[in-house]
């Protein structure tokens, strides 16, 4: 008992330790731009059609299905403003996040982690690269600034998608469609939403890094280090997601 | 190398595109809320604002012009409402437009409805004081609903009365409900309406059809004959030699009656012509009337 309430201790000061290089090299040269760019390519570029396809379902199927509750109001004309504020308030930058906790966080994870199980970040060492500032800087800071971009795209599709959704049961010019969802938007609903999903970048990044940072010896690691960078990072989003509503709902 | 850059242009357009997207909203949005563009400032006082918010819609004969951009309590009985409205719209609001803050649907948002003043005062300037009118408030509503209730209560209770005494009491209307013997004799009647009415009915065809007519027809031309035999009658009656005597007095006293009547119109004649002269020669009506008493008695 005692032993892995000091296990969680442990976990918990490496974690931070972690994160406390990872702003120490953040801010010193020498610049990793050239991979730092390849990173923001592989994860954002090559993410788009899984995170295009989620968003578009997501708006089609939200849009479906709050149809029946609006119509026993009457209220259908407001399908479109709230499609598009739930989108862009929650489901959108969750579904986002949590997409790209399942290809990027364990995707990170299982490539560190098997270039720690192979001691190529040792090599990497001895060669005099600092490989923390190589992989896992460019990593991070590429998930950080990747996954707001990827968001953007989600709402935008997502919308796009909530108006084929409004279009199959009634006929909405596409004008008008998003000029109601414009007139439904305020920046309290966009700015603190994008916000959270920098955290979200952030931390998918962070997690991956260190799960394969840390990996034990073994070809097994790798795959246990895949598969609790997805779980760590699943939660972490839910768990920043509530805290960034939270504090939204305070302040404004 | 050639790699490398294959997969920067891809990287550029993907980051561009979301940053167009993400800056294309938040300035559709903030235009939405006139922050940017040209506009002016209007103030308005209200006692209550009756839950007006900032960023509330401003309406202008019906179209969004502005939004609500503050509102402060300046002292504990009014509140000042601050505008912000599109310049292009400022040359049709007149210094005598009136504010007042309204629903925008059933259960939306309040809304800012700017009413436009007449069309040869001058146009608002910046920053300037509008007059308004109080809004509607739900607590008025509900008061005069329950006035109303309350009236449809005791009208409710009256009818009520009156529906009672209808089926309990001794009254006609009562008796038209429940007595048989009264009902029958009402059926009675209409039967009897009926028959009278069938009568009648077959009259009148008859009179259509022709018999009855000709029958009256010829009725009428009897009459006729037999009146102008009467006439006849009449006559041989005046030439007979025991009637004629009295034919002749009849006739007599007849003239006599008229002779009698122009003479007395011959009298009153000259009795007003004396009037008047004497009323031109003596000032005093009581010698003139004396005067003409006098004539009458000559």
């Amino acid at each position: 008992m005692l032993i892995s309430l000091k296990n969680i201790f442990v976990n918990a000061g490496h974690v931070t330790l972690f994160t406390g290089r990872f702003f120490k090299e953040v801010l010193r040269p020498p610049f990793e731009i050239k991979e730092f760019l390849r990173q923001c390519y592989i994860i954002g570029y090559k993410s788009l059609p899984l995170v295009a396809i989620t968003g578009f379902i997501m708006g089609l199927v939200l849009t479906l299905q709050s149809r029946p509750t609006l119509a026993e109001f009457g209220a259908e004309s407001w399908l479109p403003g709230m499609v598009a504020l739930s989108l862009i308030r929650e489901i959108a930058p969750v579904i986002t996040a949590l997409i790209c906790a399942g290809k990027i966080a364990s995707g990170i994870g299982a490539e560190l982690g098997s270039m720690k199980v192979t001691e190529q970040i040792d090599a990497m060492e001895v060669s005099a690269i600092n490989p923390y500032k190589y992989l896992v800087v460019t990593r991070v800071l590429a998930t950080t600034l990747m996954i707001p971009v990827l968001v953007v795209f989600a709402d935008a599709i997502g919308i796009y998608g909530g108006y084929v959704g409004v279009n199959i049961h009634s006929d909405l010019n596409m004008f008008r469609y998003f000029q109601q969802v414009l007139d439904s938007l305020d920046f309290l609903d966009i700015i603190p939403a994008t916000i959270k999903t920098f955290f979200f970048g952030f931390f998918i990044g962070l997690i991956g890094c260190y799960k394969g940072f840390t990996a034990a010896n073994g070809t097994e690691s790798v795959g246990k280090a895949a598969n609790e960078a997805v779980v760590a990072a699943s939660l972490t989003i839910f768990i920043i997601d509530m805290l960034a509503v939270q504090i939204t709902d305070l302040f404004f | 190398m050639k790699k490398e850059s294959g997969f920067t242009w891809k990287l550029g357009m993907f980051v561009i595109i979301g940053l167009i997207l993400f800056i294309g909203t938040i300035y559709f949005v903030g235009k939405q809320k006139n922050l940017f563009g040209n506009t002016f400032h209007l103030k308005a006082q209200f006692k209550t604002v009756s839950g007006l918010k900032e960023g509330n819609h401003v309406r202008f004969s019906g179209i969004n012009i502005g939004t609500v951009n503050g509102i402060e309590l300046i002292t504990d009985t009014s509140v000042l409402v601050d505008l912000i409205i599109k310049k292009n719209v400022q040359k049709f609001i007149k210094t005598d437009a009136v504010a007042r803050i309204g629903y925008d649907g059933l259960m939306g948002d309040k809304v800012l409805t700017i009413t436009p003043g007449t069309g040869n005062a001058k146009t608002v300037g910046d920053n300037a004081l509008i007059t308004s009118k109080s809004a509607v408030e739900m607590a008025d509503i509900m008061n005069s609903l329950k006035t109303s209730v309350d009236n449809a209560g005791i009208i409710t209770g009256q009818l009520a009365e009156v529906s009672f005494k209808i089926n309990n009491g001794n009254g006609a209307l009562s008796k038209l409900i429940s007595d048989d013997g009264f009902s029958n004799s009402i059926k009675g009647t209409l039967i009897n309406l009926q028959a009278s009415t069938d009568q009648f009915a077959k009259f009148t065809t008859n009179l259509n059809n022709g018999a009855l007519s000709s029958k009256l027809d010829s009725t009428m031309s009897n009459l006729q004959s037999g009146t102008k035999g009467l006439s006849d009658n009449m006559d041989a009656v005046k030439n007979s030699f025991l009637l004629r005597g009295y034919f002749k007095k009849q006739k007599k006293a007849e003239a006599k009656k008229k002779a009698d009547l122009k003479k007395a119109a011959d009298l009153k004649k000259r009795n007003t012509l004396k009037d008047r002269i004497n009323l031109k020669t003596k000032d005093i009506p009581n010698h003139s009337n004396l005067n003409a008493k006098d004539s009458i008695k000559q």
